[in-house]
């Protein structure tokens, strides 16, 4: 069988970068569009679960372990990282199926729209970065500097692992409803398997060096700690895991390249 | 390729799999793998060639279901082929049909703004040419309103007008004039002769044999995933009705 060929002399676009901005900017348009509180959706939501979390642990469970201000304040941090997580791997997946009418009738390249819709999530947590920050100011913490450091290398590891996960879930949700389903019960038990309202230090050592295999629970923990405790990851630690990850976005894009091939086809 | 052809089409075969259930779970396509795999195979595309000149107006008629718009799709970059070779020089306007991305929830402003993007315009291009986009579309009124309350017609003088506007070298147009009233379609018209003034490249697939006749250099005719044949509009034309008048009678 011949294969196909097809070459265009010039390329269909040059400028992606606006591209995706114009993208992800109409994605945060549309979102909060007939919705009275808007924007302020995107803080409340992971505020009001941090409400009910934080009521249960320093109120129902209370003598469990020491309560105080460091218990809120990681608690909060830890939610806004795993919100935004779950909130933009599950928009990440979602998007080429969203954005049908591009696919099927224009041809930009597709992982401009998986990348426009990650980018729409980054925004979202920026919003709920001042939220931290807000509340920071009201307990009077000061986190020192390579602990904000950190957090911010962090927050960046998330969003390219987000953007390697929307790679692979995006194109195989087009062809497989049921991703969506099993990306479901992944996030919930990815929610209780990372020291969001726990801390990882309860837990029986081998059981954390298991929990510590989890990348979101890597982040959340260590963000914690160096912002609390003073006490950072081990620096092979550190390069283990920036590698993994970005052996695993490397991973992702061949992995996109095969599975996007027939994608209009298949929507 | 000689250096005054901007597309050339070389064996192109285009096959759909039409299951007969659509597989869009993992359970099924696991209780599949044990049941015979049943599908069809439908020819959307067989052994399709040729060329287009810099410059020419080339029609494609051809009854529902014979594989223009598949056609136009794999030049557009949409689908794949099967096999073949497609060789195209210049800059292609993605345009397949209107209101490409039209966002119904957002207003005509925003979505002139992401259709321009999506075509290629910075933003400071897409600035310099709203109002002449606007004026063209005559939807001024509206233009801050959302979308879903446009007509058909208006929707489709919008995205008209923003596709003109962003002046590639080739356009591919599917029935583009299908809702537009007399005097819109008259304007489209104008712009069809402005652009052989300027030597643009025109792939129209349309149903309107007088557009066909009026405006084409030359015509193909799609019948049943082939070219059957292709010539000068007035045969092609004839030859077309033709064809019709054995099937219906």
């Amino acid at each position: 069988m011949n294969s196909f060929i097809y070459h265009a002399s010039q390329g269909y676009h040059e400028n992606y970068r606006q591209l995706i901005w114009m993208l992800a900017k109409m994605d945060f348009k549309l979102r909060y569009q007939n919705s009275i509180l808007g924007y302020v959706w995107a803080i409340l939501k992971p505020l009001f679960m941090f409400c009910v979390l934080n009521f249960v642990f320093s109120s129902i469970f209370n003598k469990r372990y020491i309560v105080d201000d460091h218990y809120t304040l990681g608690l909060l941090v830890g939610l806004m990282l795993f919100n935004f997580f779950s909130e933009s791997s599950n928009s990440g997946m979602r998007s080429l199926l969203n954005k049908s009418s591009l696919v099927l009738k224009i041809f930009i390249p597709r992982w401009t729209i998986i990348m426009a819709s990650t980018v729409h999530s980054a925004l979202i947590f920026l919003f709920n970065i001042f939220v931290i920050i807000a509340f920071l100011v009201w307990y009077r913490f000061l986190p020192s500097f390579t602990a904000v450091l950190i957090f911010m290398m962090f927050s960046m590891l998330i969003y390219l692992l987000v953007l390697s996960l929307s790679l692979i879930t995006a194109p195989l949700f087009v062809k497989f409803r049921d991703v969506a389903m099993i990306w479901d019960v992944a996030l919930s038990v990815l929610f209780y398997a990372s020291p969001v309202f726990y801390p990882l230090q309860m837990l029986p050592e081998w059981i954390q060096r298991i929990l510590l295999l989890n990348p979101v629970a890597f982040i959340v923990h260590f963000t914690k700690e160096s912002m609390f405790n003073n006490h950072y990851a081990e620096f092979w630690q550190f390069v283990v895991f920036i590698a993994s990850n970005a052996i695993f976005f490397l991973f992702s894009v061949w992995a996109y390249k095969k599975l996007i091939r027939n994608v209009a086809e298949n929507l | 390729m000689k250096t005054d052809t901007v597309i050339s089409v070389k064996n192109l075969y285009k096959t759909f799999r039409i299951p007969h259930k659509k597989i869009d779970s993992m359970r099924k396509a696991f209780v599949n793998g044990f049941s015979r795999n049943t599908h069809e195979e439908f020819k959307a595309l067989d052994d399709v060639s040729f060329e287009v000149k810099k410059g020419e107006f080339l029609g494609i008629i051809g009854r529902n279901g014979s594989g223009k718009s598949t056609l136009l799709k794999i030049l557009a970059g949409v689908y794949s082929g099967d096999s073949g070779e497609i060789n195209i020089n210049g800059r292609i306007s993605p345009f397949l049909e209107l209101g490409i991305g039209f966002n119904p929830e957002l207003s005509g402003r925003d979505n002139v703004y992401m259709n321009a993007t999506v075509l290629g315009l910075s933003k400071r291009d897409i600035d310099q040419r709203f109002d002449s986009i606007v004026d063209f579309s005559e939807i001024k009124r509206f233009i801050d309103q959302q979308v879903k309350n446009y007509s058909s017609g208006m929707k489709s003088r919008l995205a008209f007008s923003v596709a003109i506007h962003v002046n590639r070298d080739i356009l591919l147009m599917d029935e583009v004039l299908a809702v537009g009233d007399i005097s819109f379609e008259d304007k489209c018209y104008g712009v069809f002769k402005e652009f052989k003034k300027t030597g643009k490249t025109v792939i129209l697939v349309t149903h309107a044999m007088d557009v066909v006749d009026e405006f084409c250099d030359r015509v193909l005719i799609l019948d049943r995933s082939r070219i059957v044949n292709g010539g000068n509009p007035e045969q092609m034309v004839k030859q077309y009705s033709q064809m019709f008048h054995l099937v219906n009678s």
